[in-house]
């Protein structure tokens, strides 16, 4: 009894004793022995952690990476941001979930509390992506009439390109030689075209450079569903009509990895494709038998008379709950040097500095950057910036995947999601 | 009539009246940590999620059974419970069935301790890869153009053509309950095995010399004996089906179409894809409660106990 007499004068010393402790100043100022940093685990932040040890021997601060596969990072992100944990005090984001972190206010700001500014060498469509709101294109109605602010900066200048087999035949300018070369090369276990058509998140990233150069999208500037129109339908019947007639088995069940085998033991014949697939797989001499026999361009032309590549960039944001957020820039800032970016490009990762991506010896390494340099220049579109994309690949993905299986027409898919992608608009607020 | 004094029992440690007893302290505060445990594992956890199933997802505001409504009105989540049946009803009975066959083999024709024991780490095995592993496993033999299934089919003569195993719905189903199959037989098998090795020697050895034929032996008396773990086994299994995501979600990820959204699948983008994490919160506590009804059925129908 004695003992638990004790107790209340031992919480209250534990308390005392916490409220001791030196505060974390206001943006982190003190220098911290280690940032923690959430990172998707894949090629994206292979270079990400060669470079990681030489930030430590600069300035002494550990760099701890916490590595999650995709999907999970996502959850991990919204679960910690809901909980205003400190865990992290960097996290690495694709694109499209800027929207909803950005109106969730999970992020701090880069530009207003750091001080970071654009720089000439870095395309600005790289930097609009880490901006919210989003300085042009729709603007959801909760972020209308809010201050623009950076709230995450590319370390992966991801952008969706296409790739076709060099040795077999000449660059496609339009979507109409696609498909006339896909039907031309088609052949016994080799397939004119590879469709990445696995439901939701794949076969719309598949699907929506398709869309956009016919013309079609999926919102128009108003947030009117356009997913419907005759553009869009076009697009569609393309898809899972036309290409998929000259495509591989099974293309429903197709994802990056499957496409990047079929083109990696040559059979397939031309594709869209993500920089970290060439570099972990087409280019890579260990697994692929077509090294120097595929050319990477921006995406074909449709009848709209643009081709339309999609960014997928994936940013590093500092999020609001971290106590370490200078340090968290300071890091940004480094990593994003041009010298850091030479030996990041040295250990596989993709830059968006244009002297980088337009330099020759670099080219010859990575024959991509050039199309890539070029696929920046010619601004390509991102997701768009709504905080129910998700929901909206998702739907949207389904139900191309169902007109892809041949278990809905192009023209109910289509209507469907329509339908689905409207109400859950309207019961969003938009 | 001598004066008896009948021996009184030690007077309980009692402080007063109303009080524990100083046995009675020490076993509570032995039950706080377990206690503690549950709370934090399944209570609390718990009480979170029908908090959260009651608030708006936006802003937390009360909004009563909004969230019910709306997640029991929509026609996926209904999509999705008729493909988590055709799942459970392709994967409970055959991983029962095989995992049974496999116990009663084994126990019947191998009596070598060493060979038994060899069956044994082989039926581990599957029980310790990851879910996610198997998933991309199963992936690359169901691939087609390259796929081991299709090749071996081919090989053999079974079929002519490569079957799209993964993108057509008739076949999709069956490809992905066969991961199910693969993993979680052997967990059947193990369980039953150890079931067979507790039925009294003595009862088969009467039978035996009754003249009793090995189906009557099994049907009358080992399977008498297994019927509580046949029960536990289906109702893990059926717990597990409920769960079930990882390799649906890398060989399909619910497609065609919606053919293989399960119903974890579908719990995961309401709340992950959709963030409408109040009714996500609200189909949890509902899958929960059905789950809990139906293991109370099971439990009052048939018995666990032997009699």
């Amino acid at each position: 009894m004695r003992r638990i007499r004790w107790a209340p004068a031992l919480v209250i010393a534990t308390l005392l004793i916490g409220a001791c402790q030196p505060a974390a100043t206001p943006g982190g100022a003190q220098k911290p022995a280690k940032l923690t940093i959430a990172a998707v685990q894949g090629n994206e932040d292979a270079a990400l952690k060669a470079v990681a040890p030489l930030y430590e021997q600069k300035t002494g601060i550990k760099i701890e990476i916490v590595e999650f596969p995709y999907d999970q990072l996502y959850e991990k992100l919204v679960t910690t941001f809901k909980a205003n944990s400190a865990t992290y005090d960097l996290v690495m984001m694709d694109d499209p979930w800027m929207p909803k972190f950005g109106t969730d206010e999970s992020l701090q700001p880069l530009d207003s509390s750091y001080g970071f500014k654009r720089d000439s060498d870095i395309p600005d469509v790289v930097y609009d992506v880490g901006t919210w709101p989003p300085p042009r294109g729709a603007v959801p109605p909760a972020a209308k009439g809010k201050a623009a602010h950076l709230i995450g900066i590319t370390i992966v200048g991801n952008v969706e390109m296409f790739m076709y087999r060099s040795d077999k035949g000449a660059a496609p300018k339009t979507w109409d030689e696609v498909k006339a070369n896909a039907d031309k090369n088609k052949a016994a276990n080799f397939y004119g075209y590879l469709v990445r058509g696995k439901a939701t998140n794949p076969v719309v990233a598949d699907f929506l450079p398709i869309l956009w150069s016919f013309g079609g999208d999926v919102f128009d500037q108003n947030w009117n569903v356009t997913i419907d129109n005759a553009a869009s339908l076009k697009a569609v019947k393309f898809l899972v009509q036309d290409l998929k007639a000259a495509a591989q088995p099974g293309p429903e069940s197709t994802d990056a990895a499957d496409r990047d085998r079929l083109m990696a033991i040559g059979q397939g014949y031309q594709s869209t494709v993500w920089p970290g697939e060439i570099t972990s797989v087409i280019q890579n001499s260990s697994v692929s038998q077509v090294v120097g026999k595929v050319a990477y361009i921006p995406m074909p032309a449709g009848p709209s008379g643009k081709g339309v590549g999609m960014m997928g960039n994936w940013l590093l944001g500092v999020p609001k709950a971290s106590p370490n957020g200078q340090a968290a820039a300071d890091f940004i800032t480094w990593l994003t040097s041009t010298d850091t970016q030479k030996t990041y490009v040295d250990n596989g990762g993709i830059p968006a500095r244009k002297s980088l991506l337009n330099d020759a010896a670099l080219n010859t390494k990575n024959p991509y950057f050039s199309a890539l340099a070029k696929s920046l220049d010619a601004v390509p579109n991102w997701r768009p910036r709504t905080d129910q994309w998700n929901a909206v690949e998702t739907i949207l993905g389904t139900n191309l995947n169902a007109a892809l299986a041949g278990t809905a027409t192009p023209e109910a898919a289509v209507q469907k999601a329509a339908d689905a992608i409207r109400t859950l608009m309207k019961g969003a607020g938009y | 009539m001598p004066n008896v004094t009948q021996a009184r029992p030690a007077p309980l440690n009692r402080a007063g009246a109303g009080r524990f007893t100083r046995q009675e302290r020490l076993a509570y505060t032995m039950l706080v940590p377990i206690l503690g445990s549950i709370f934090l594992i399944v209570t609390y956890p718990f009480v979170l999620a029908v908090i959260q199933s009651l608030q708006a997802t936006n802003g937390g505001a009360f909004v009563g059974l909004q969230n019910y409504v709306t997640g029991l009105e929509n026609p996926l989540l209904y999509e999705a419970l008729g493909a988590t049946g055709v799942y459970a009803a392709l994967v409970l009975p055959t991983e029962i069935l095989l995992g049974l066959g496999l116990a009663l083999a084994v126990h019947r024709t191998i009596k070598s301790t060493a060979l038994r024991a060899l069956f044994f780490g082989m039926a581990i095995v599957p029980l310790v890869i990851p879910p996610i592993a198997v998933g991309v496993i199963a992936r690359l033999m169901y691939a087609p153009s390259y796929g081991a299934i299709n090749h071996i089919l081919m090989l053999t003569g079974i079929t002519h053509d490569e079957i799209n195993w993964l993108g057509q719905p008739i076949t999709a189903m069956p490809a992905v309950a066969s991961v199910d199959v693969w993993q979680w037989t052997p967990f059947v098998y193990l369980v039953l095995f150890s079931g067979f090795l507790t039925v009294p020697r003595d009862e088969i050895e009467a039978a035996q010399v009754d003249g009793a034929s090995g189906w009557s032996q099994f049907w009358r008396i080992e399977l008498y004996y297994l019927r509580p773990l046949l029960i536990l086994v289906a109702f893990f299994r059926l717990a597990d089906v409920l769960r079930v995501f990882d390799h649906v979600f890398i060989l399909t990820g619910g497609g065609p179409g919606n053919t293989t959204q399960l119903l974890s699948l579908y719990l995961y983008r309401v709340e992950f894809k959709f963030s409408d994490y109040g009714q996500a919160a609200a189909l949890a506590v509902v899958v929960l409660i059905a789950i809990s009804v139906v293991y109370s059925l099971v439990t009052r129908v048939l018995p666990l106990e032997r009699r």
